[in-house]
């Protein structure tokens, strides 16, 4: 091989070598300049699934933050300061995260970051999150190894969550069907991925203590984007269980509600518990169904935010803005993204910076009140502590959409996990 | 238990009807025309999309707008033969590769453009709904209606091709193109209608499952992977092989799930790696 190597070669691959050296250092002084200017705009950047086929999630994270940022600028800014926002498409894939993060904040010169849908982009993120040094506030990434591993056991102070982490799919239910006596055999239709694994754990983990009568009777796995559920509505139903409990979310989760409705589900089980049916794509895509009554009232779900929840003055402001600017009802990503922004406008203020360790010292241990409720940031784990709760979908004369009604409301406080953090099986 | 097995087999009998309307327009193409369409799962999609938008947005009639949206994809299926497909049939396998993927990205991103990126869901037309009991256990008359349509399509498909002026033609050019060209078969004309017919096969699938699920960007890739493994198991350009194929695929599917649930998925590609080892050109290929 070597003396294959002429001279001219190497001289040509040292130049080339070197270019790149020296064209690197010249970002890097770029960068530096960027990030000691003083007088311009705050500079967030955000990033989420804006393409393919969960683009609504990402267009919700811009609508919320864009209406964050034009309300805050029309009040003169932030320290005198203008907000500036770029937002970039993750793709759902960390790759693409990862290398999103490193634009926005070497070469964009992003002062803070939000966003993020997928929880892989999430955990590929937070170790460059280090490296960077930026605040980053994640509003729909749920997986809980973001704030227990990466924040509380390897100490990445950069990371923060707003929105609520995947246990709760499985707590929550759990503490709220344990007070139907005659719902005893229990059946799982689930994500075949680390959400739901962990939902199905925890929610069986949980049940068992409340209640040791119940039995968990069969269990189906669909891989993201399963287009036929029958197999697997059949494969569970063929164990006659009372209740089942589901995963499945977005587009997915209407196409199994609905081919649930076609194998007579709901005229054999006593209740159905989606995950994440409170979200708004959900209702509306099963609008119809429970406008016909065709859950029988048996369809309980949650979310990560619903607009109907807390009835508090924030919350109907903010409900009431984004419709007129958006036509639509917020999704749990948009009440997120909008708390994000106000999130970072408070920490600002406060640590009276931009500089990444005030910042985070700011945000470690604030109390504030957004349209989802008081939202408290444990310094443990950095991790948003609010209240969300779950309900029965029904159909309300006062909303164009079904809504959760019969809501059952459990403080987050009192079953977030704490540290020290004890793994969760997250497998099959 | 023997009750349990018989009722989970009809249910994957019908998501093998379901496979089997994806595999044979991908399999008819590529033994036709020579040409893996990754595109395939495209025209599906767009199935999907033009049966929802006549059914749902201009309230015409379920069948109608099932034969609607066929003619929409297949004067699509034209353009897309005439002006793109068929600059590259001489060309290496990877310009199809690179041509009908880049198509993927294209299709999607006009779906969006014309009906958003929010999921769409067009109603159940009200003589699908409903069951009747098989075993004491409810069985979706969607599912049974899925059956029909499925064995009906293959059933059609064979008289196509074995009784027909036009399926002598295309047994002709899929076995020596060359041959057939010289004894006078219009091969370019062959090629537009069979490239045709089977996106139209494809939007059938779509149109047809637009009462359960719903219409997305991205529909149409989560299903080509599983008409690929028919196809591989089938033998790639057999007909045969793509039904037989999608029976085994569909109803191990629906057997793993009952019987297997943590690793019932990768049973199928088990099933491939071993037609694989054993019989390299797949259960029927030649």
């Amino acid at each position: 091989m070597v003396k294959n190597i002429s001279r001219r070669k190497f001289l040509k691959n040292a130049l080339i070598g070197g270019a790149a050296i020296g064209s690197g250092l010249g970002s890097y002084q770029i960068t530096y300049g960027q990030a000691k200017k003083a007088a311009g705009p705050i500079k967030i950047g955000g990033q989420g699934a804006v393409s393919g086929a969960h683009a609504d999630y990402g267009w919700q994270m811009i609508a919320g933050s864009t209406l964050a940022i034009d309300e805050i600028n029309a009040k003169g800014g932030v320290s005198g300061r203008k907000l500036e926002m770029k937002f970039m498409d993750e793709e759902l894939k960390p790759a693409t995260a990862v290398k999103n993060a490193r634009y926005l904040v070497t070469d964009w010169g992003a002062d803070v970051l939000f966003g993020v849908d997928s929880s892989g982009s999430a955990m590929a993120l937070g170790p460059v999150l280090a490296e960077l040094n930026r605040v980053h506030i994640f509003c729909h990434a749920a997986t809980h190894r973001l704030t227990e591993e990466l924040v509380a056991q390897r100490r990445i102070p950069q990371i923060f969550r707003i929105s609520v982490p995947t246990y709760q799919d499985g707590i929550l239910p759990a503490l709220i069907m344990k007070d139907f006596p005659e719902i005893k055999r229990w059946a799982g239709i689930h994500e075949d991925y680390e959400y739901g694994y962990v939902a199905w754990n925890t929610f069986k983990e949980t049940m068992k203590k409340v209640r040791p009568d119940v039995e968990f009777v069969s269990i189906a796995w669909a891989p993201f984007w399963t287009m036929d559920f029958s197999s697997h509505i059949a494969a569970v139903m063929a164990e006659k269980p009372d209740a089942i409990h589901t995963t499945k979310w977005a587009g997915e989760g209407v196409m199994l509600l609905r081919q649930a409705l076609t194998m007579g589900v709901f005229d054999n089980i006593k209740a159905w518990w989606q995950c994440m049916g409170g979200s708004v794509d959900v209702l509306q895509g099963i609008a119809r169904e429970v406008e016909a009554d065709k859950f029988k009232g048996k369809l309980w779900a949650s979310a990560r935010y619903i607009h109907n929840y807390p009835v508090t003055p924030e919350n109907r402001a903010f409900v009431e803005k984004f419709i007129k600017r958006w036509g639509k009802y917020p999704n749990y990503s948009a009440e997120t993204s909008y708390s994000s922004i106000y999130v970072i406008k408070a920490a600002i203020e406060k640590a009276k910076s931009l500089e990444t360790a005030k910042l985070v010292t700011a945000i470690e241990g604030m109390e504030i009140m957004t349209p989802a409720g008081k939202r408290y940031f444990r310094p443990e784990d950095h991790q948003a502590v609010y209240t969300v709760p779950g309900g029965r979908v029904i159909k309300s004369p006062d909303y164009p959409l079904p809504i959760l009604g019969d809501l059952r409301v459990i403080p987050a406080k009192d079953y977030y996990r704490h540290p020290p953090f004890t793994p969760i099986s997250a497998t099959k | 238990m023997l009750e349990k097995l018989v009722f989970q087999g009809l249910i994957g009998l019908s998501f093998s009807m379901y496979l089997w309307l994806l595999a044979a327009g991908l399999t008819l193409v590529f033994g036709v025309l020579g040409v893996l369409n990754f595109a395939h799962g495209s025209f599906f999609m767009l199935g999907a999309y033009a049966a929802f938008t006549f059914y749902e947005k201009l309230g015409i009639n379920f069948f109608l707008s099932i034969l609607l949206s066929l003619v929409s994809v297949g004067i699509i299926g034209v353009i897309f033969e005439r002006l793109f497909l068929r600059k590259i049939y001489n060309l290496d396998l990877p310009y199809q590769l690179i041509l009908t993927f880049g198509f993927i990205l294209i299709f999607d991103d006009l779906v969006k453009m014309i009906w958003g990126g929010v999921a769409m869901i067009p109603p159940m037309p009200s003589f699908l709904e409903g069951n009747l009991s098989i075993l004491g256990r409810p069985y979706p008359f969607y599912n049974l209606f899925i059956i029909i349509a499925g064995l009906a399509v293959a059933f059609l498909l064979w008289i196509t091709l074995e009784k027909t002026w036009w399926g002598r033609m295309i047994r002709a050019s899929a076995s020596d193109r060359e041959m057939a060209g010289a004894i006078g078969v219009n091969i370019p004309f062959l090629f537009t209608t069979v490239f045709v017919f089977s996106a139209m096969l494809a939007a059938l699938g779509g149109a047809l499952g637009t009462p359960v699920r719903v219409v997305a960007p991205g529909i149409g890739t989560a299903m080509i992977i599983q008409a690929f493994v028919i196809t591989v198991i089938g033998g790639l350009g057999n007909l045969k092989g793509a039904f037989v194929g999608a029976l085994i695929v569909g109803i191990l599917t629906s057997f793993g799930i009952l019987l297997f649930p943590v690793f019932e998925l990768f049973i199928i590609f088990v099933v491939m790696t071993i037609v694989l080892l054993i019989k390299p050109e797949g259960l029927f290929g030649k």
